[in-house]
């Protein structure tokens, strides 16, 4: 089966509606979490999530809220991931961050601008924390490239669909689907994301990939919401389907 | 030009570096293979060295500010009137070698991002000349402060993209910039502005901006003038490490860097990165001194002047300014404001309010080295894009007049047709 990560970011449209979509993504049965502590300036992200980061801000996400936030869904299903930039992580140290986020009960960390080899110890300091971090590529990463990566054993690797940034619908074909097995010819579990938004597309991954990622679509969901409980109806439903796809 | 070898240094002590997502790894790979190869290609440096001369009017002249000097009764001032470039301002030195680079590497579409508004004026002019196409990313509150300029790159042909996340300025468009070339980067160049981004950018515009500073070596050995101190404002940092950094070896130099002290030190009220508020962080692609607050959240700050209200500091200037080479310094707006009108009135040479920063500070180091030194200040542009923002502050109501006057205008013309 293809397991499915869900990706949410906490204070995202308010605290505790977010609380009521986590819910809904864990009763819906997604097999990894990927909290997104939000950034200021998430460079790698679309417009979608770059609203909502800032939204999630101004309803007073913190870093030490964002761990509270994930210790109160460990342990209740799904493997929890925390993404986010590097400001987030230096700034707490990198030492600190992964305790902290080792502690709050999560499995991993994707910090996207702490690439192998600048990545300023994150790779250390989550083995030390028993964290693993979730390395990132991309359709045009080259074979080099591919194999420094490689070479630090990663668990997963997270593999973006096409070039540009989160949130808009990725064409699958020969082509995304040639470089999942490219990357899963390194012996890690592969993740594919960025602009998967249907149960179609989920299916069509089936047999190259691990667990399929979607981001942007389910934020979409839940900024549609009017209320906590309209949140995890809706995003149960969308979750259910792509589960089960 | 500067030894090959040392001409991509990545990292400055600590500072700098390539912190990107995967995909925009490969096109900064690239880039910086090209950019060195072509900095050894003598048809390349021909090329931009003519330009420099044709298009930009190079060399800027060097003006010894006779009336200011006297007035202070301290070291002798002097300008270097980089506002006198094409466009206005010093930006058009890197626009042009980047365009050109750009040109060279086959990219067929420029990006920009531009904060007061200098940088994406340059970078039009420069694509309208080579015959790239280009959209410039702007912040919305920019847009709304700097229409000249907007008018300016709309008239070179440039398309003006307003950005209207996070705060609407510099910052925004600079990730703005990043995100459209993480899906671009095969066909387009991003032509960043400021000494500042993932490497190579900062090595790159440095070398572009050093033609400043080597004028510079020029023009005081031919008139025999010995500086005991430059001073530079510092956004980003672009105008200051090109007016520096071919001098940097003479130690007998005082440099000093003018952050924008804005209207106070409380948060958001400034831009002062070196000087107390910054700390370290990785934002943009680069680690450097940045205004952030505990978590890393990037905080909000003011200038009166687009050009200086960035939040991080280009990596070299923070190394230099860590190692104790750059002294940095604070000028508040109406500390800018109030050079702006005394250069006007002594010397005739209107200020961009980015470099009446600057100028502010040279009047403090000019009676504070006292008589027989020398100081030269960089007047990184012109003023005549902010007389919309300096006339409402000097002269309020005299603006508003001329302006309902204006309006009046258009709508009895839109009447008639």
């Amino acid at each position: 089966m293809t397991h499915l990560m869900a990706h949410m970011i906490p204070y995202f449209p308010d605290y505790p509606t977010s609380l009521e979509a986590a819910r809904a993504l864990i009763d819906a049965g997604v097999s990894f979490l990927e909290i997104q502590f939000p950034f200021s300036d998430p460079t790698a992200d679309g417009p979608t999530i770059e609203a909502a980061c800032t939204t999630a801000l101004a309803q007073g996400f913190s870093v030490d809220r964002g761990f509270e936030f994930v210790k109160a869904l460990a342990g209740r299903g799904p493997e929890i991931v925390i993404m986010t930039y590097a400001s987030l992580v230096i700034s707490r140290g990198v030492d600190r961050f992964c305790r902290d986020a080792a502690a709050a009960g999560a499995s991993g960390v994707i910090v996207p601008d702490l690439p192998v080899d600048s990545d300023e110890g994150l790779w250390n300091a989550a083995e030390k924390a028993g964290l693993t971090v979730i390395p990132v590529i991309v359709p045009t990463t080259s074979e080099e490239r591919l194999q420094k990566i490689a070479g630090v054993n990663p668990r997963y690797i997270y593999c973006a669909l096409r070039t540009g940034i989160t949130g808009t619908r990725t064409e699958l074909g020969a082509e995304n689907l040639a470089f999942l097995d490219r990357a899963g010819r390194t012996g890690a579990k592969i993740l594919a994301g960025f602009g998967i938004q249907s149960p179609e597309q989920v299916r069509t991954l089936k047999g190259h990939v691990h667990g399929a990622i979607v981001g942007s679509a389910l934020v979409r969901v839940i900024s549609q919401a009017a209320s906590p409980e309209a949140c995890y109806e809706s995003l149960l439903g969308v979750a259910q389907e792509l589960v089960r796809a | 030009m500067s030894d090959p070898d040392r001409i991509v240094q990545s990292f400055f002590g600590d500072f700098g570096g390539r912190y990107v997502a995967e995909v925009l790894r490969a096109p900064l790979d690239e880039l910086e293979v090209e950019f060195i190869t072509a900095m050894q290609d003598q048809e390349f440096l021909r090329l931009y060295r003519n330009l420099l001369r044709d298009f930009v009017g190079r060399p800027t002249p060097l003006l010894y500010a006779e009336n200011t000097s006297r007035e202070i009764g301290g070291a002798d001032i002097y300008i270097k009137l980089e506002g006198l470039a094409a466009t206005g301002a010093h930006k058009i030195n890197n626009a042009l070698g980047q365009g050109l680079l750009a040109k060279r590497m086959g990219k067929g579409r420029v990006i920009a991002e531009t904060g007061a508004g200098q940088h994406g004026v340059a970078t039009a002019a420069v694509c309208a000349k080579l015959g790239i196409p280009c959209r410039v990313y702007m912040g919305e509150v920019d847009v709304r402060r700097q229409r000249p300029n907007v008018f300016s790159m709309e008239l070179y042909g440039a398309e003006v993209v307003p950005v209207k996340t996070g705060s609407k300025t510099l910052k925004d468009a600079v990730n703005e910039a990043l995100r459209d070339w993480a899906s671009s980067f095969q066909d387009t160049h991003y032509l960043l502005g400021s000494a500042l981004g993932p490497s190579p950018f900062p090595d790159m515009v440095r070398e572009f901006q050093s033609v400043i500073g080597r004028e510079l070596i020029e023009q005081t050995q031919e008139r025999g003038i010995v500086p005991d101190a430059m001073v530079a404002c510092v956004g980003g940092g672009s105008n200051a490490i090109g007016f520096f950094a071919p001098l940097l070896e003479r130690r007998e130099i005082r440099m000093i860097g003018v952050e924008a002290g804005g209207r106070g030190s409380a948060t958001g009220d400034h831009a002062v990165r070196m000087e107390g508020g910054g700390r370290l962080g990785i934002v943009q692609g680069y680690k450097s001194m940045f205004l952030l607050d505990s978590d890393g959240q990037v905080q909000d700050t003011h200038s009166v002047s687009a050009g200086l209200d960035y939040p991080g500091i280009g990596p070299q200037l923070a190394y230099l300014g860590a190692s104790g080479r750059v002294e940095f310094t604070r000028a508040s707006d109406q500390e800018a404001l109030d050079a702006l009108r005394v250069f006007a009135r002594n010397e005739g040479v209107i200020f961009a309010l980015e470099s009446a920063h600057a100028g502010a500070q040279v009047l403090k180091t000019a009676k504070e080295l006292g008589p027989g030194k020398t100081v030269i200040v960089n007047m990184s542009g012109r003023g005549d894009k902010d007389i919309f923002i300096t006339a409402k502050e000097l002269t309020p109501q005299t603006w508003k007049d001329f302006m309902q006057r204006e309006v009046q205008e258009i709508e009895a013309k839109e009447k008639q047709s």
